[in-house]
Formats: C-alpha cells, sequence, structure tokens
C-alpha cells in the first residue's frame, strides 16, 4: 500500500539498518526474532563493530565522517539495491528524522520504518508543527508569532504574566534565549537577544514564549498502524538532562498518576493522528508545578529510552515498529496496555563526571557488563571498540527493572558497581552519584537540576586506600619478576635458557 | 620494600615485608581482572598500566595511582620544587575537535578552573579549562580552526611580579 503522503506499507523479507552502534544492535535482534534477514552498513571507522558481525550482509559506506558516510542518502539506496533490501530502518538520529530521506526511500520502493515523510516535514519545523497541533486541541506553552513589533510583544507577554523567555525564531541550543522577569527588562532582552540571533544564525527574528519554571520532561510512547489505530504505552520522565542532553530516564513517571496519564495520552494520540501519523512516535510534553502539560515537539522516530516503556509494559517497541511497517494491525488495543513495576535507564558515556563532563575517547581495553535478575545492557560497543569522536559518546544504555522504583535504584545502585570498562572515562560515577541523591530518591528533581543543584564536588572516592593498595601489589609483582630475570648475575646462562624460564614465568 | 602510592591529591606509604597480615593477591588471565583477598575480606577490581601510573577501577569509581618506590619519588619531588613553580602551562586539545571559541585574549588574567577555550568534538561543545593561575600569553588558535588531539591551544604564564594586567573589557562578557 502506498500513501499519497509519502508512506509506503508491504511485507518485506530483508531490512538495511541505516544506522550502527547500540541501536543498530537492538534492530538487528528484532529483525532476528521475527526471521527477516539483516544487512548492515559500516563506515572506515566501524569495520570491527559488532553490528557489521551480527548482521547476515554488511556493506562499506565510506569514510568515518557521518556526513560521507551514515548520512548519504544515495549510498544507503544503493546498498539496498544491491543487497535486495526491501526495507531500511534508520534508528535514531543521522537520517531518521529527515522527511527527504524518507520520501527517497518510497519512490524507490523501499519501506521506511517510520512515518510518512509528510508527517515527518510538519513535526519537523517548529511553528508547522505548533500550528498543527493546536487545531488539533493539544496544549501549547503560550507565546507569540515570531516577527511581530516590540510593542505587540509586550502586551502579550503583560497578558501571560511573567516570567518569559524571549527566543530566537531560528534558535536552537540556548543561542538567542533571554529570560525576562520583568516588563521593564523586556527591550534590553529583545536587543541582546535579536544581536545573539544575527551572530549565531543570521536572522534576528524573535519572539516570546511563557517560561515554565521547575517544569519536567515528561514524553507519551505512541504505536499507530496503518489501519488508524493508534494507541499510547505511559510516559517516561526525562527531567535528568545535561545541555539538553538526557541522562537517565525512567517509566513510570513519579509524578504522574492514572488520570495524567490517560489526559496526556489522549492528548498525544490526538496529535499524532492530526498528522495521519503511522509507526512508532513520541510526543514530549513539558509538565510545570501544577501538573499542566504543554506540547514540546514530536520525535518521529523510535527514542535512545525505548528500553524503560519496553520493560514496564512487555511490548518489544522495535518489533512493533517492524510489524507495522509490513502493515499489520496492532496486536494490542489501549485497554490491555498495562504499566507494571518500575524501570530505570542510566546512559553511560564516555565522558568524565569529575572534569566537566568531558568527553573522552580512546579504545575499550576491559568491558565487563553486569548481568542477574532485573537487568539490561543494550550497547553496541566491545573491547577493542574505540570511542571516536566522529560519533556520539554513548558506550551503552544500563536499564535496571523493579517491581516498585525502590526496587528499581537498588538494582541499578548493584549493577553500576558490577559494571566495569577501562580504556575510557566513563560516566557511572555520576549515576552512582544521583542513585544516591536525596533529590533523586524523593523525586524532587525538574530539567534544571543536574546543571544547577547537582554537583560531583561532594562525592567521596571512598575505595582510594584499596585503590592505591591494587597498584602497589601489582607494581611489587612486576619488580620481583624483573628482578628474577635479570638481576641475578647478569643472565649467566645462556640466551635460549633465558629465554625459556623468562617464557614460563610469563605463562 | 617501601612504595608511595599516589591517588588523586593523596599519597599512601605502602610497606611490603613479610606482612603480619594476610593477604592473596591474584591478576586473573582475563580482561585485567584482578582479587586481593586480604584477611578473609575480598576487594575486586579491573587494573591496567597506563604509562606510568595504574587504572584502577573498583565498583564504578576509577583511581589513577601513581606508584613509585621511595628513590623515584624523592627525584620527582626535588624536579617539581624547582621547575614548576615559574615556566608556561599549556592548554592542548585533548581530541580532535572544531574550536568553537576562545573566551580570553592575550595578558588577561585566569584563575585556576576559568574557560579558556570551548572545542566542539563528539557533537558536544566542551570547556577547557585553565589548569592553574596565571596570564594568557599566547593564543595558538582562532575559532573555526581544526585541530588534533595533544594540539596545543593557549599558554598560561606565572607573572613574574605582582603588577598584573587588568582583564580586558571584552573578557568580561
Amino acid at each position: 500500500m502506498e500513501r499519497k503522503d509519502g508512506l509506503l506499507v508491504k511485507k518485506f523479507d530483508k531490512l538495511l539498518i541505516a544506522n550502527r552502534g547500540e541501536i543498530a544492535m537492538r534492530i538487528l535482534r528484532a529483525a532476528r526474532e521475527l526471521g527477516i534477514a539483516t544487512v548492515a552498513v559500516y563506515s572506515d571507522a566501524d569495520r570491527d563493530a559488532p553490528h557489521v558481525r551480527f548482521a547476515d550482509e554488511a556493506y562499506h559506506i565510506g569514510p568515518p565522517p557521518a556526513r560521507e558516510s551514515y548520512l548519504v542518502i544515495e549510498k544507503l539506496l544503493d546498498v539496498a539495491r544491491r543487497s535486495g533490501a526491501e526495507a531500511i530502518h534508520p534508528g535514531y538520529g543521522f537520517l531518521a528524522e529527515r522527511e527527504t530521506f524518507a520520501q527517497a526511500c518510497v519512490d524507490a520502493g523501499i519501506v521506511f520504518i517510520g512515518p510518512p515523510a509528510r508527517a515527518i516535514g510538519i513535526m519537523g519545523d517548529k511553528l508547522m508543527a505548533r500550528q498543527t497541533v493546536v487545531a488539533a486541541g493539544v496544549p501549547v506553552v503560550p507565546g507569540t508569532m515570531p516577527g511581530q513589533s516590540d510593542e505587540e510583544m509586550k502586551a502579550a507577554a503583560l497578558q501571560m504574566g511573567f516570567p518569559v523567555l524571549v527566543k530566537a525564531a531560528a534558535g536552537g541550543g540556548g543561542k538567542g534565549m533571554r529570560p525576562v522577569l520583568r516588563a521593564e527588562d523586556l527591550a534590553d532582552a529583545f536587543a541582546g537577544a535579536r544581536r545573539e540571533a544575527k551572530s549565531a544564525f543570521g536572522d534576528d527574528t524573535v519572539y516570546i514564549e511563557k517560561m515554565i519554571t521547575e517544569a519536567r520532561h515528561i514524553e507519551i510512547q505512541l504505536l499507530a498502524d496503518s489501519h488508524g489505530n493508534t494507541i499510547y504505552l505511559g510516559e517516561r520522565e526525562c527531567s535528568l538532562q545535561r545541555r539538553h542532553q538526557k541522562l537517565i530516564e525512567e517509566a513510570p513517571s513519579f509524578i504522574v498518576d492514572a488520570d495524567l496519564r490517560r489526559r496526556m495520552g489522549e492528548v498525544a494520540v490526538a496529535a499524532a493522528k492530526a498528522v495521519d501519523y503511522v509507526n512508532a512516535g513520541t510526543i514530549e510534553f513539558l509538565v510545570d508545578k501544577e501538573r499542566n502539560f504543554y506540547f514540546l515537539e514530536m520525535n518521529t522516530r523510535v527514542q535512545v529510552e525505548h528500553p524503560v516503556t519496553e520493560l514496564v509494559t512487555g511490548i518489544d517497541i522495535v518489533q512493533e515498529q517492524l510489524r507495522i511497517a509490513r502493515g499489520r494491525r496492532l496486536r494490542i488495543r489501549q485497554e490491555d496496555v498495562r504499566i507494571k513495576g518500575w524501570a530505570i535507564e542510566c546512559r553511560i558515556n564516555a565522558e568524565d563526571p569529575y572534569n566537566n563532563y568531558l568527553p573522552s575517547t580512546g579504545t575499550i581495553t576491559a568491558s565487563h557488563l553486569p548481568t542477574g535478575p532485573g537487568v539490561r545492557v543494550d550497547t553496541g560497543v566491545y573491547v577493542g571498540n574505540a570511542i571516536s569522536p566522529y560519533y556520539d559518546s554513548m558506550i551503552s544504555k544500563l536499564i535496571c527493572y523493579g517491581e516498585t522504583r525502590g526496587e528499581a535504584v537498588l538494582r541499578m545502585r548493584r549493577a553500576l558497581e558490577e559494571y566495569r570498562v577501562l580504556g575510557v572515562k566513563t560516566n557511572i560515577p555520576f549515576h552512582q552519584h544521583m542513585m544516591d541523591s536525596h533529590r533523586f530518591l524523593s523525586g524532587q528533581f525538574d530539567t534544571n537540576f543536574v546543571e544547577e543543584r547537582f554537583s560531583m564536588d561532594d562525592r567521596e572516592a571512598p575505595r582510594a586506600l584499596e585503590a592505591a593498595l591494587l597498584a602497589t601489589l601489582a607494581t611489587h609483582e612486576q619488580y620481583q619478576r624483573a628482578a628474577q630475570i635479570v638481576a641475578p648475575g647478569d643472565r649467566d646462562t645462556s640466551n635460549w635458557k633465558w629465554y625459556s624460564r623468562w617464557e614460563r614465568l610469563h605463562r | 620494600m617501601k612504595y608511595i602510592a599516589t591517588v588523586k591529591d593523596k599519597e599512601y606509604t605502602i610497606e611490603i615485608d613479610d606482612v603480619p597480615i594476610e593477604i592473596d593477591f591474584r591478576r586473573l588471565p582475563s580482561g585485567g581482572v584482578s582479587s586481593l583477598l586480604m584477611n578473609h575480606r575480598s576487594i575486586s577490581a579491573v587494573i591496567e598500566e597506563v604509562g606510568d601510573y595504574w587504572d584502577v577501577l573498583i565498583e564504578g569509581e576509577l583511581y589513577a595511582v601513581k606508584v613509585q618506590d621511595e628513590r623515584a619519588y624523592r627525584l620527582e619531588h626535588m624536579r617539581a620544587t624547582t621547575v614548576s613553580m615559574s615556566g608556561d602551562a599549556t592548554v592542548f586539545s585533548p581530541m580532535p575537535g572544531i574550536i568553537i571559541a576562545v573566551p580570553v585574549s592575550v595578558g588577561d588574567r585566569v584563575h585556576h578552573g576559568d574557560k579558556v577555550v570551548i572545542l566542539e568534538s563528539m557533537k558536544m561543545e566542551n570547556e577547557l579549562r585553565a589548569p592553574r593561575d596565571g596570564v594568557v600569553s599566547q593564543i595558538l588558535v582562532s575559532p573555526g580552526a581544526s585541530v588534533e588531539k595533544d594540539q596545543p591551544l593557549v599558554v598560561i604564564t606565572q607573572p613574574d611580579d605582582d603588577a598584573l594586567p587588568q582583564p580586558s573589557e571584552a573578557a568580561a562578557e
């Protein structure tokens, strides 16, 4: 079935995975379970990566920089043609939210595992997304349209109440953004934001938005089939972020009760239906202190943090994506979705929490994954693999499940202690510190918590003495060995005898 | 034999003789795992030699431990007191990337921990900070430049006297 809005749905038996790392592994596993043949792609940097070995076939697509390999649409379509793959899963990142890629797949007669191209286009445009969901009755953060005069914006600000945010229309990453607490400060903020926006984006158009203080970032997972059925799989709490990068996610959320879940879920379904959405998607909301929620954006792809939802609902989201793309009806109805237990995900990144979270590159020299009850690790990095500057710094996702939140936290603490990665610095101590933090344990945090009120400085290094002992013993062992080899009589025996003795010692 | 093990700012003096407490230390053949039984208390870690120190990973925390015998320790400390008080401190690029900004100018007074370079790598902006107090004497890169790992970026000099230049207006922004 092919729709006018750029959706192609049909049965397929061979899947190309246009991604790398843990998400490529995740998709490979789902495809294997469904008996679908798999095709991997790799850049020069990824010849040794596990996704190449786990796939049935693998094709080289160019040099390490993504714009010369994983982001080149023609190369991916060419691999699909050469390998006979009938479908492409984009994963997340890279080409996952490019309208042109989805359309190019459909034009080539290849199933794109994701929504129709038109839905990606609308949701990818901030302004269009906002207008579309507002028309469907979805609440959004109050604000003005870009391009109004200072007087108009001031009047709007007075009406919605302070604090407000002055934002750049072309903005992103906090550039050109100014919080304003009082009407008197608006003029300065307009001027400052315009100056910054002009130099950063070459466009000084600004608008204002009500500032939601002590906001939480909570998102709703959706599944929609091509037969008009759309369901929500509950929420994920994603407030623990640093510079807009999520670090810890959990499901369910500490602050969402059954009534709020239903209301947010129904609004999310309405937003998806407004763009005739198909496949897995996520609606992100800001939730304020009074538990009012506002549409932030829609992610038209599988999310990094999808496993927490899988653990509390028992639904394999990636398998569902493949089934939906093959034209199947959803097997689950809304009333069958049950949230059971609690799941927490920690993103294990190659970065140094004691040194301003500086990314750490290098080759993984040792990796011992935690295991045991309630522990899942999704990773695409093994011993010998490099954390290179070409791609993101995520080593793995550690996900723990418990009957209650408390049990999930205890499991996470245990698993973090068990997890051993050497070769690069990791943010495991950050997660351990968070799992010990009273604010985290009592669920009292918002999107600013990590950056403004959480510090690694008060973390004790409790095992320094043991570390000193172990290193000293290892050094001592080396000294003794060295002394045995060369010191006595300066090697009075023949070289061959000496060599065999040396070999015995090192066996 | 006497060793001095340094972990961050702490120093431990450890003597290994005919030990009065029972120690059973093993390095297992797989993946750097070692096991220490000390009076039956079990301590397990992954340890790995990296240059002139050891990486020791215990329960999620990574400790960089430098172990020296007495002689090596004394030698280094003699050198340290004569050289490191003066001279230049250089900020190197810890990884390949692109320079986003250099928020200091030559002549600026900086303090230990101040932002001196913003480097984009691995899709993130990373702040590189001054390794100590001093005055910026050289800036070797400009925004937009691609840099390699270990490339020198900014040099900070220990001032000779107290007549320090004041921070410029631009650096205050």
